[in-house]
């Protein structure tokens, strides 16, 4: 098992430890789900408790990268920081060079890339982080996207990243319908739903973001979540309602 | 080894240079260093006056004991003193005093030092005065582990004497083909004496995984003193006391139970005070 002290370094078996270590720092992250609708993007997470003195705007994880991409990460926060920090500015720069907002994808790409490149160098460390990457591209497609520390990135409907990650993946799977992300709403509730299924003490500890197309980002309200989600209690009961008679 | 373009590394000869006469040229003040060293380095091992009476009254000079059993490490000291400590009349009848870089207290203590500071105590219940247990949370070092172990063991009746030693260790030391989180983090592994003839809880530790600090100084004193001895090591991804480690050694608790009465569901207080919370300020991971 020495394999894994220098990042350089194939084990026999053709494993780079240090990336797969790299993926357990993100499992200790808190959960980020993102789920692409029809017309609607969503993005949740599950906040983490601060300490009393600390102010909860700095626990962001949900971060805009330009008007019309945002993400949202899992796993160490100050390697989050400066993938976010690069990110932004290179869609600046994109903008200035080529006139144009970058792609969701073209983004999602040079973040991959600079993950890459550092699973090749020598002297350091992956980025421990896996972020969901969310947008609309300015033909209007929406698109999700979710990177790892090994530096691949894949387009998905919906997934989920983050301690827990494997529970709400499933729910997932077991729950998205075609039919039912053409509904902005639908969508939205959705992504609660499969928080609910990991998040302790309900909607107190979530928050969600949300883009719908040609509309800038909004962060919902504490209320708003909280509406859905007696929405979807109620919804529970009724079918639970509706077993029982049959 | 990798490096950058142009970056030039000075090579390091391996080639030894036989030098007899180093320890010659040691000088008066070279030997006094070495011997106030020694003194510093020294472990001291302190008996409460009644276990010192038993012991002078006894043929051997030793302390009659049964069972000992060791803690090695926060978690496993934690353990026996929710589910063991907590119930039932025990009381510190000795304590083990050293100082080396990691363990800093004073070489001479008197009494027991305060709770939560890294320690090394022993412990007798008044109804059955023939078991021992140790917690032992400070750091013994390399040097330090045959003193310790001859000191100690000393002390102690060697005729019908079986030993059991709980210990932590990071799953980082342990090494296997599969992946090491396919395992389940934390588990126990197993090694014994050869004169140990009860049944183990958990499976042996695997080749080529080695055990090393004060659990092997004492697996090996009973190996070659010929008494039963077992060590049951817990494999934990988590390196301060955590709850969730420390019932790793539960299965352990049906040897115990012929030897001591167990408190088998130790209140969440208990426990509290034992585990270090300190999640949330801990803003490493988001």
């Amino acid at each position: 098992m020495s394999y894994d002290r220098a990042i350089t370094v194939f084990s026999p078996d053709g494993h780079l430890f240090q990336v797969e270590y790299a993926q357990e720092a993100v499992k200790k992250g808190s959960t980020a789900v993102g789920v692409r609708g029809k017309n609607i993007v969503v993005l949740g997470v599950e906040k983490k408790s601060v300490a009393k003195l600390q102010d909860d705007r700095t626990v962001r994880k949900i971060c805009a990268l330009d008007e019309n991409v945002f993400m949202a990460f899992a796993g160490l926060t100050a390697d989050a920081r400066i993938v976010i920090n690069r990110a932004r500015v290179e869609c600046q720069s994109h903008r200035l060079t080529v006139e144009d907002p970058v792609t969701v994808e073209y983004i999602t790409r040079f973040i991959s890339n600079i993950k890459q490149r550092y699973t090749q160098s020598n002297g350091r460390r992956p980025f421990g982080i896996s972020s969901l990457i969310v947008g609309f591209d300015f033909d209007g497609t929406p698109r999700l996207y979710q990177t790892d520390p090994s530096g691949t990135y894949h387009a998905w409907k919906a997934n989920a990243i983050g301690r827990s990650a494997k529970t709400v993946r499933e729910f997932l799977e077991k729950n998205y319908k075609d039919e039912d992300v053409e509904s902005d709403t639908e969508t939205i509730k959705l992504v609660i739903r499969a928080l609910l299924e990991v998040v302790q003490s309900g909607s107190k500890n979530m928050e969600l973001a949300v883009m719908k197309r040609d509309e800038p980002l909004k962060i919902l309200d504490p209320e708003e979540i909280e509406k859905y989600v007696s929405d979807i209690e109620k919804e529970k009961e009724e079918t639970e309602k509706q077993k029982k008679k049959t | 080894m990798a490096t950058f373009f142009g970056e030039v590394l000075s090579v390091y000869s391996r080639a030894v240079e036989e030098d007899e006469d180093e320890v010659e040229d040691e000088n008066e003040e070279d030997q006094q260093i070495r011997r106030e060293m020694e003194l510093k380095r020294a472990v001291h091992v302190e008996w409460c006056s009644e276990v010192t009476q038993s012991m002078m009254n006894s043929s051997e000079k030793t302390l009659q004991c049964s069972d000992f059993v060791i803690a090695v490490g926060c978690n496993a000291a934690g353990f026996l003193s929710a589910y063991v400590l907590n119930s039932g009349d025990w009381t510190v009848v000795g304590s083990v005093s050293l100082w080396n870089e990691r363990s800093r207290g004073s070489s001479r203590q008197s009494g027991v030092p305060p709770q939560g500071e890294p320690s090394c105590v022993f412990y007798r219940q008044r109804d059955c005065p023939s078991v021992i247990i140790c917690l032992c949370t400070c750091h013994v070092a390399e040097d330090q582990l045959f003193q310790w172990t001859e000191k100690v063991f000393g002390y102690i009746q060697r005729r019908g004497l079986n030993v059991m030693v709980l210990a932590d260790c990071s799953v980082a030391e342990y090494k296997t083909p599969d992946s090491p989180f396919s395992s389940g983090v934390p588990f126990l592994r197993a090694l014994k004496s050869s004169l140990y003839g009860s049944q183990i809880i958990c499976p042996l530790l695997e080749q080529p995984n080695i055990v090393t600090g004060l659990q092997a100084a004492v697996l090996s004193h009973c190996q070659v003193h010929r008494i039963p001895a077992v060590l049951y090591q817990s494999y934990s991804d988590v390196i301060s006391p955590d709850s969730v480690t420390m019932e790793t050694y539960k299965p352990a608790l049906t040897c115990l139970s012929k030897l001591v009465k167990l408190n088998t569901c130790p209140s969440t207080e208990i426990l509290k005070k034992l585990v270090q919370v300190n999640e949330v300020q801990s803003n490493l991971y988001t």
